[in-house]
């Protein structure tokens, strides 16, 4: 931000002789940008939407920043973003406002030591702050509303210090200064393959397949868990394993690259997790293939890519992170997720600021965050060389434009078709990762969470399973349904997020409207559930924070019947639109090849013929007690993707109605297992009080472990390396559905028109911040 | 001189517009000197046209709360309320006012790759330009100018629009607006053809193109006579327009806009109202060509009341109204219809519309020919 802007355009309105007209004309004509820029949007929407209105103050949504004159910066600002907020702003003709929404704008909120957090007062000026986390959207309208009064003129401070003595003596002054709760092991020791005694038959037989397959190739192969296996390879024969893994084992897809560098030990453990689509016995396992190299200052590892495309982001990825260059992979030159002045944030040596529990009179209560050098992000110079050999035109589709989201896609078009579209992610990179590994095992709940606000719990619900499993931990039955029943609503809700996002694409506001008025009605029942909208990080390690009343299952079971009205509504303005089936229909195809090829999760994968649900082929909570369907299509388009999700809500709901019914059934009893509390067993019922006495010294027993979690996207996959001696994890990998299924949308999109684009886009219900985690 | 003077006078007294409402005031003004000739010449049938209706002030007036109206409308059917806390007892009437306000003090960027003297002249002569057709539509008896060539002129006029918009796009120089010029040229070519067939099937049976004596031969409205041609007619007016679905030029989430993705400050609000001033001509010439222009249906007690009364006003205000309903309906539109691709916009223009006009036109050869309508 440059000298004497902060109040720059306050000041423009209040000089000159048409000084009261030009305030009255700003303050009732607030055009907010479209620009998204992290999960508060989300509430941003709703704020917009039919349930709350935002219209209503006279600021209508505009989705360009020439004609707008307010910017609501929603959450984060990462670094990489941070330059596009400072564009868009000089864009604006003035006087234009700025209002900052969420903890996270303000001081990173949860992401407060992320090293790609910028804070947005120090690149814009902002006119009010709206806290919250997310915000809802009441308060976000009051903070529009303040806008307008400070373009009235009138002062508004709606939070006042007082500073305040502390009584001296007496009790005070007896207690101790806490430290810092965290553990660190200072050598601790690394082990993918624990060896794990468990009932499972058909591992046996697996075990010594592979053993017959891979003869003289491996080191060791491991039962770690129930339907994870895990072999040990040298790293001359890493490529000859995967190799004979994807002949023999059908194993057609990689799940998970991880990387798990040990420094005391000079090493890198390289890791794949890969699994079947092909096979259904192979379905729910995983086989985790991992060799260890050398800690060189450039480590080189032979890529995948060759093998299972569907491994190549991924490996982009951990070249960002620890600088490992994957010989083979062609998008090692430059950067994918991280800004440019951020390198290998995920190597041990790279620190990030610690929390502090007593903070020093002089030290400021966060360290001041460095702006990115420059306000330029260019493009790389070989697609605009090979577009110039072949007269094709090069058009970059956000991170500010109405239908991209928060991430920037490089199209290369001829004429009005798409040769080739280069996905510019990492706008949303708050590196949970590394800060997962810095927090104790029960602060990441509502870390993770934050992945995906729309869809919260079941990426809660993800984690919580992962350190439930590894503690073996037995959920009470009851706790059991009312998580099925929360992942449902948190199912439906994100389906009819992508829904409203969806018509918008296609131009279509009401759909976007009645597809929202829907999801308004399931964060309704959420909040009477959890207390609220969008972040109740409900779920903890054995079970759940408390019991739902009666009244609230009755709302919930009401509801199931009337969504089902609404939902015909939408049907027929929406669904059923010719203009929408002609837009849809054969658009984007993507064969059963091409979606394994890709590693393509959840509905998307089932749209392709693929009849992989995680929920039926490993079932966990109570979904192996009801009656429901797994909806599989053949089409692969567009139509085929979203009727597919459409179906799959119907069944969501039917298994939500199901669950209802019998937790109404069932008498109340203790909803948090009691193993996992230890001696906190009268919090069983409600953890109020208890959590971080229960939770706090949590430490996970040595080993990695994996669970997989259907999320309403797909497949997400935490992997949790823990190594038996900290509180913390050692390592936290968290593959997210929007991540796998990205190759999917530049696959589906070559070689269509450019308007279907966003047919094919928006059919993929991509979600950026969960993308990019 | 004098002279001049005075036969001016007497032929703007002659041909002026009468509303018997008004009568006393106006009978006491026209004895003050100098007032009474302003007056004289407002009231002059032409000049009434032209500046209050259906001409500048009409226009005005419209442009100011039509978007408010449509603003409401469309709240209501996505079951929300619309721009409402800016007088909340009237239910945000006077949004539009602020919008405009503040579009008015809003700095007007020319950024650094666009042909500054283009870029600023074309929104005001766009503006300017798309108001022309409105001198040969008669509201009631009202008409600016008179001819047996009006459509044929006005129809030159309304082609006349998309060179505009390419201009606006052009002068921008970006991206986007590259694309979405390309888009608009594409789309005019592929509804001008049956937009034109379709106005020809009425002028062949009517009989002429002269557009108050087509009011005055619609003892049945056109659109009962050639609903075909009708359709055709709306469906061109919803492409001519860029209203969904057919909203393929500015597509929003697709090329940000298109044309007017760099305007900003005064000259994008010239181009926000501009669209709807295109509404405007459209949804006339539709009411004039189907919807019997001004032509008032009888309702007991009311007509025989308000007729007298109003006098020629009586007419005009009918012709306002169906306006409205037809531009109503153009922008509801947007709530129902997702948007169609550039390529499935062409083949229905060049398709079935295409059809659909040749279909109307064959119908009113038939009709005249089989002497079904005698003209
Ligand atoms: S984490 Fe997400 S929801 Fe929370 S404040 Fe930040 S952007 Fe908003």
């Amino acid at each position: 931000m440059e000298e004497g802007e902060q109040d720059r355009n306050i000041r423009i309105l209040h000089s000159g002789v048409f000084s009261p007209l030009r305030r009255w004309g700003a303050k009732w004509s607030l055009w907010p940008c479209h620009f998204v820029t992290s999960c508060c949007g989300v509430e941003l929407a709703h704020a917009f939407a039919c349930g709350f209105d935002g219209e209503r103050l006279g600021t209508l949504n505009m989705g360009i920043s020439r004609q707008a004159n307010f910017i609501i910066v929603e959450g984060t600002i990462t670094r990489k973003m941070a330059r596009a907020l400072r564009i868009v702003w000089e864009q604006m003709p003035d006087p234009k406002f700025v209002n900052v929404i969420g903890a996270c704008g303000q001081r990173g909120g949860i992401f407060w030591n992320s090293y790609n957090i910028t804070r947005p007062s120090e690149i814009v000026p902002v006119d009010f702050f709206v806290p919250g986390c997310p915000i809802t959207p009441e308060s976000l309208l009051r903070g529009v509303r303040a806008v307008q009064e400070k373009i009235e003129g009138k002062e508004r401070t709606t939070i006042k210090f007082n500073k305040v003595e502390l009584p001296s003596g007496g009790e005070l002054e007896e207690r101790t200064v806490p430290t810092t709760p965290k553990l660190f092991a200072p050598t601790p020791e690394i082990k993918l393959d624990v060896k794990r005694s468990v009932d499972w038959d058909f591992g046996k037989e697996l075990k010594d397949l592979l053993r017959k397959g891979l003869k003289g190739l491996y080191e060791s192969i491991t039962i770690t868990d129930v339907n994870r296996i895990a072999i040990r390879a040298t790293q001359e024969k890493f490529m000859e394993v995967a190799q004979r893994l994807k002949d023999i084992m059908k194993m057609d897809h990689v799940k998970n690259v991880n990387v798990i560098e040990v420094p005391h030990e000079r090493k890198y453990v390289m890791e794949y997790m890969v699994s079947s689509y092909s096979v259904d016995e192979l379905m729910p396992v995983i086989i985790s293939l991992f060799t260890e190299i050398g800690r060189e200052a450039e480590p080189e590892f032979p890529s995948l890519t060759s093998l299972w495309e569907s491994a190549n982001y991924s490996e982009r990825e951990m070249h960002d992170f620890f600088g490992i260059e994957y010989k083979g992979n062609k998008g090692m030159n430059g950067k994918f997720l991280l800004p440019p002045e951020v390198d290998t944030p995920l190597r041990k040596d790279f620190k990030i600021e610690e929390e502090q529990y007593v903070f020093d009179e002089e030290a400021p209560i966060t360290t001041p965050i460095k702006l990115p050098p420059d306000l330029v992000m260019p493009v790389p110079e070989e697609t605009l060389e090979a577009a110039e050999e072949n007269d094709e035109m090069v058009a970059c589709i956000g991170p500010h434009h109405p239908g991209s989201g928060h991430l920037r896609w490089i199209m290369r078009l001829k004429g009005d078709a798409i040769v080739e579209i280069i996905p510019d992610p990492g706008y949303v990179h708050r590196s949970m990762e590394k800060l997962a590994e810095n927090r104790l095992y029960i602060q990441n709940v509502p870390l993770f969470e934050r992945a995906n606000i729309s869809d919260p719990f079941n990426m809660n619900l993800g984690y919580v399973r992962t350190i439930e499993n590894a503690l073996k931990i037995e959920v009470p039955e009851r706790a059991k349904y009312i998580r099925t029943i929360m992942a449902e609503l948190s199912r439906i809700g994100a389906f009819f997020y992508d829904c409203g996002i969806y018509s918008l694409f296609m131009g279509h506001s009401t759909g976007f409207m009645y597809a929202w008025a829907i999801r308004e009605m399931i964060l309704e029942a959420v909040v009477r559930m959890t207390g609220s909208r969008c972040t109740p990080s409900f779920i903890i390690p054995g079970g759940i924070r408390r019991d739902i009343s009666d009244y609230v299952l009755d709302m919930t079971d009401n509801f199931t019947s009337a969504v089902h009205k609404r939902l015909k509504k939408y049907e027929d303005i929406f669904i059923y639109n010719p203009v929408f089936v002609a837009r849809t229909k054969g658009v984007g195809v993507l064969t059963r090849e091409d979606a394994i090829r890709c590693g393509l999760v959840g509905p998307f994968l089932r749209a392709s013929g693929i009849d992989y649900d995680i929920r039926k082929v490993a079932p966990y909570e109570a979904y192996d007690k009801f009656d429901w369907e797994v909806t599989t299509g053949d089409a692969g388009d567009c139509l085929g993707r979203f009727m597919g999700r459409y179906e799959e809500t119907k069944q969501s709901l039917s298994i939500l109605k199901q669950a209802v019914d019998v937790v109404k059934e069932m008498p109340r009893g203790a909803v948090i297992s009691e193993e996992a509390l230890g001696e906190y067993k009268e919090a069983s019922r409600d953890i109020k009080g208890h959590l971080y006495h229960a939770y706090g010294n949590l430490v996970l027993p040595k080993g990695e472990w994996t669970t997989v979690t259907e999320s309403a996207r797909g497949t997400v996959l935490y992997s949790i390396i823990s190594d038996g001696e900290s509180n913390v994890p050692y390592r936290v990998r968290i593959i997210t559905p929007c991540w796998m299924n990205l190759r999917g949308i530049i696959e589906a999109s070559k070689g269509e028109r450019v308007a279907d684009f966003w047919a094919i886009y928006g059919s993929f219900g991509y979600f950026p911040p969960e993308a990019d985690r | 001189m004098m002279e001049l003077i005075n036969t001016l006078i007497s032929t703007m007294m002659s041909n002026q517009v009468s509303i018997p409402l008004a009568e006393p005031i106006l009978e006491l003004l026209r004895d003050i000197p100098l007032v009474g000739e302003m007056i004289a010449l407002i009231l002059w049938r032409p000049i009434f046209a032209a500046l209050i209706c259906p001409g500048l002030t009409v226009g005005g007036i419209l442009l100011l709360f039509f978007p408010w109206i449509e603003r409401k409308l469309c709240g209501r059917i996505q079951w929300r309320v619309g721009p409402h806390e800016i007088v909340w007892w009237l239910g945000g009437l006077i949004q539009i006012l602020a919008d405009t306000l503040r579009f008015l003090f809003q700095e007007v960027i020319v950024h650094k790759d666009a042909h500054k003297h283009y870029f600023l002249q074309f929104p005001f002569l766009s503006f300017i330009a798309f108001l022309l057709p409105l001198l040969f539509i008669p509201a009631g008896n009202i008409v600016a100018i008179e001819s047996p060539y009006a459509i044929q002129i006005m129809l030159a006029l309304i082609c006349l629009f998309p060179v505009f918009i390419l201009g606006l796009g052009w002068a921008s120089n970006s991206r986007f607006s590259f694309i979405g010029t390309v888009r608009e040229a594409f789309m005019y070519f592929a509804y001008e053809v049956s937009f034109i067939i379709a106005i020809l099937a009425m002028i062949v049976l009517y009989g002429t193109s002269d557009m108050v004596s087509i009011v005055d031969k619609q003892s049945i409205w056109g659109i009962a006579l050639n609903p075909i041609a009708a359709l055709a007619f709306f469906i061109a007016a919803a492409m001519a327009t860029s209203r969904l679905p057919f909203e393929i030029a500015e597509a929003d989430q697709e090329v940000a806009a298109g044309p007017h993705v760099e305007y900003s400050g005064i000259a994008f609000g010239l181009i926000y109202v501009m669209c709807y001033e295109k509404a405007y001509v459209l949804s006339g010439l539709m009411t004039v060509l189907f919807l019997g222009g001004g032509s008032a249906p009888y309702i007991p007690v009311i007509t025989d009341l308000l007729a007298p009364l109003l006098g020629d006003l009586w007419g005009a205000m009918w012709f306002v109204l169906k306006t409205i309903i037809v531009m109503t309906t153009l922008f509801v539109l947007r709530t129902i219809y997702p948007r169609y691709r550039l390529d499935q916009g062409l083949s229905i223009g060049w398709g079935a519309m295409l059809g659909l006009s040749v279909i109307a036109l064959a119908l009113s050869l038939a009709l005249v020919a089989g002497g079904v309508i005698v003209i």
